[in-house]
């Protein structure tokens, strides 16, 4: 039973994206979320390889089997998307630092990846990426919530924006102290680290339900 | 060693925690402040419309009180007078009068008689004392009898009985309301044979009012209520809104047709 269990985690970065694709499949998309959209296909296709790199390692050359690269790429691309997400919404509340902040985690991977890591690094990912990028989405999800509050205008508060921004949020909030600590976890407590990793499979589960939900929001609008 | 590293995992747990409640607890204030801005726009907006139907109340029970003041004013002063008038008329003695006056004094006897008669109708459509005393169904059989000739128009009615004969607010607008629309149909529709019945259907009373004129399509009436002579429909749709009555406009086949929906109790 747990082996089936730890077989469907260890998938769920695949299958959890299928939830949202179910979605778009139905119904069409406005163009406000077309980065979210963008975002999840391109996640599919990444987190479908490293899952098939992660189980045909033993089939692979030496040098290319490590999935490691594309957890970074990963948080990249999902840094990117979102903060042209939450830049398009165009609210009017911290406009100039919403669009430094991209600048800055350039500045941040340029510096990080000449001179202290590995972009390629074969046995890990970059605890520093993953962990900078998620302060970062929780930065905006939290800027998202304060411009709504301060706002006179209401409207509906459950639209799609919202389940998105918020899905993003509960999985950068989780995340982030997994993050921040997982490269030291996977040095000392292996064990412990898988098992997280799970937490982290979870949460971007969730994470893929809100997007669906989302979509399915915008799709009644 | 043991120690040290359920001390590591512990605080790494309670790290997550501890990230998650607090984005959970903005969450939370999020929502909680967006109902509570919801809540208030709603109650300002139930105000705003309560005040609106207040304004229209008022604007409508001053029309009535004034087509009442008008009404006993025609009917008691001018019409007493040209009564009185009519009276000294006809007691004048012509026989000794040359043609020219007598024919002076039959046209004059039949302007006052034509007066009398104008102002006594100008009086009863400004405040049905029918409406009064006999209630909805007979004002309105005794209007459309009134307006209705064999020649010019003819109006068929088939009005339910369970009109209450106690005159409310209510009776009044609904009165108004179909006067307003029977003189559309005259004057603009141009339609020669109208048909008005009643009924009730599921704690409604729904008037329909089918003619073979040239009416309005609910796009249309949508239209003119809001241009400035359209001052009979604006009359008309603010009635509607007193008695939270619906109002449809449609065209068919052969005939215009104009449902009232009102809710009663």
């Amino acid at each position: 039973m747990l082996k089936i269990f730890q077989f469907i985690m260890d998938w769920s970065e695949v299958w959890a994206l299928l939830i949202p694709i179910s979605v778009l499949l139905i119904k069409k998309q406005p163009a406000s979320l077309k980065l979210v959209v963008f975002y999840i296909w391109a996640a599919l296709i990444i987190n479908l390889g490293i899952d098939l790199i992660w189980k045909f390692r033993s089939m692979l050359p030496a040098a290319y089997n490590s999935n490691n690269f594309l957890y970074n790429l990963h948080s990249v691309i999902r840094f990117y998307l979102f903060c042209a997400f939450f830049i398009q919404l165009n609210q009017a509340f911290l406009v100039t630092i919403k669009k430094i902040i991209p600048i800055c985690f350039t500045v941040f991977i340029i510096i990080n990846f000449t001179f202290y890591e590995n972009f390629f690094d074969y046995w890990k990912l970059s605890s520093r990426l993953l962990s900078t990028e998620a302060i970062f989405l929780l930065f905006y999800v939290i800027q998202y919530y304060l411009f709504k509050i301060k706002e006179n205008v209401t409207t509906k508060i459950t639209n799609s924006n919202f389940w998105i921004i918020t899905g993003l949020g509960i999985f950068v909030a989780l995340n982030f102290f997994i993050f921040l600590s997982y490269n030291e976890l996977t040095a000392h407590f292996q064990n412990f680290a898988i098992s997280l990793w799970n937490l982290h499979n979870i949460s971007y589960v969730i994470f893929n339900l809100f997007i669906a939900k989302g979509f399915y929001e915008s799709g009644k609008q | 060693m043991n120690q040290e590293n359920n001390k590591i995992t512990l605080m790494l747990m309670v790290g997550i925690a501890a990230m998650l409640m607090l984005f959970i607890s903005l969450l939370l204030i999020f929502i909680f402040m967006q109902r509570k801005k919801l809540q208030y726009r709603l109650n300002l907006q139930a105000l705003q419309s309560a005040q609106k139907n207040k304004l229209i109340e008022a604007a409508v029970r001053s029309e009535e009180i004034e087509r009442h003041r008008i009404a006993e004013e025609l009917h008691d002063e001018v019409g007493a007078i040209l009564g009185a008038s009519s009276l000294h008329f006809y007691g004048i003695n012509i026989d000794d009068c040359d043609d020219i006056s007598k024919e002076m004094y039959q046209k004059g006897k039949s302007l006052l008689d034509e007066g009398i008669h104008k102002i006594r109708g100008i009086s009863h459509n400004l405040h049905s004392s029918i409406l009064q005393e006999l209630g909805l169904k007979e004002a309105i059989s005794h209007f459309c009898g009134k307006i209705s000739h064999n020649s010019i128009v003819k109006i068929d009615l088939n009005l339910t009985d369970k009109h209450s004969t106690k005159v409310s607010q209510k009776s009044i607008s609904i009165y108004r309301t179909i006067q307003e629309l029977i003189h559309n149909i005259t004057k603009h529709a141009k339609a020669n044979q109208i048909h008005i019945q009643s009924q009730h259907v599921n704690n409604n009373l729904v008037f329909t009012i089918l003619h073979n004129g040239n009416g309005l399509t609910q796009a249309q009436f949508e239209e003119l209520r809001f241009i400035k002579d359209g001052l009979g429909l604006k009359n008309i749709q603010n009635r509607m809104i007193l008695l939270k009555a619906d109002l449809l406009f449609s065209h068919h086949a052969n005939h215009y047709s104009i449902e009232i929906k009102i809710p009663v109790e």
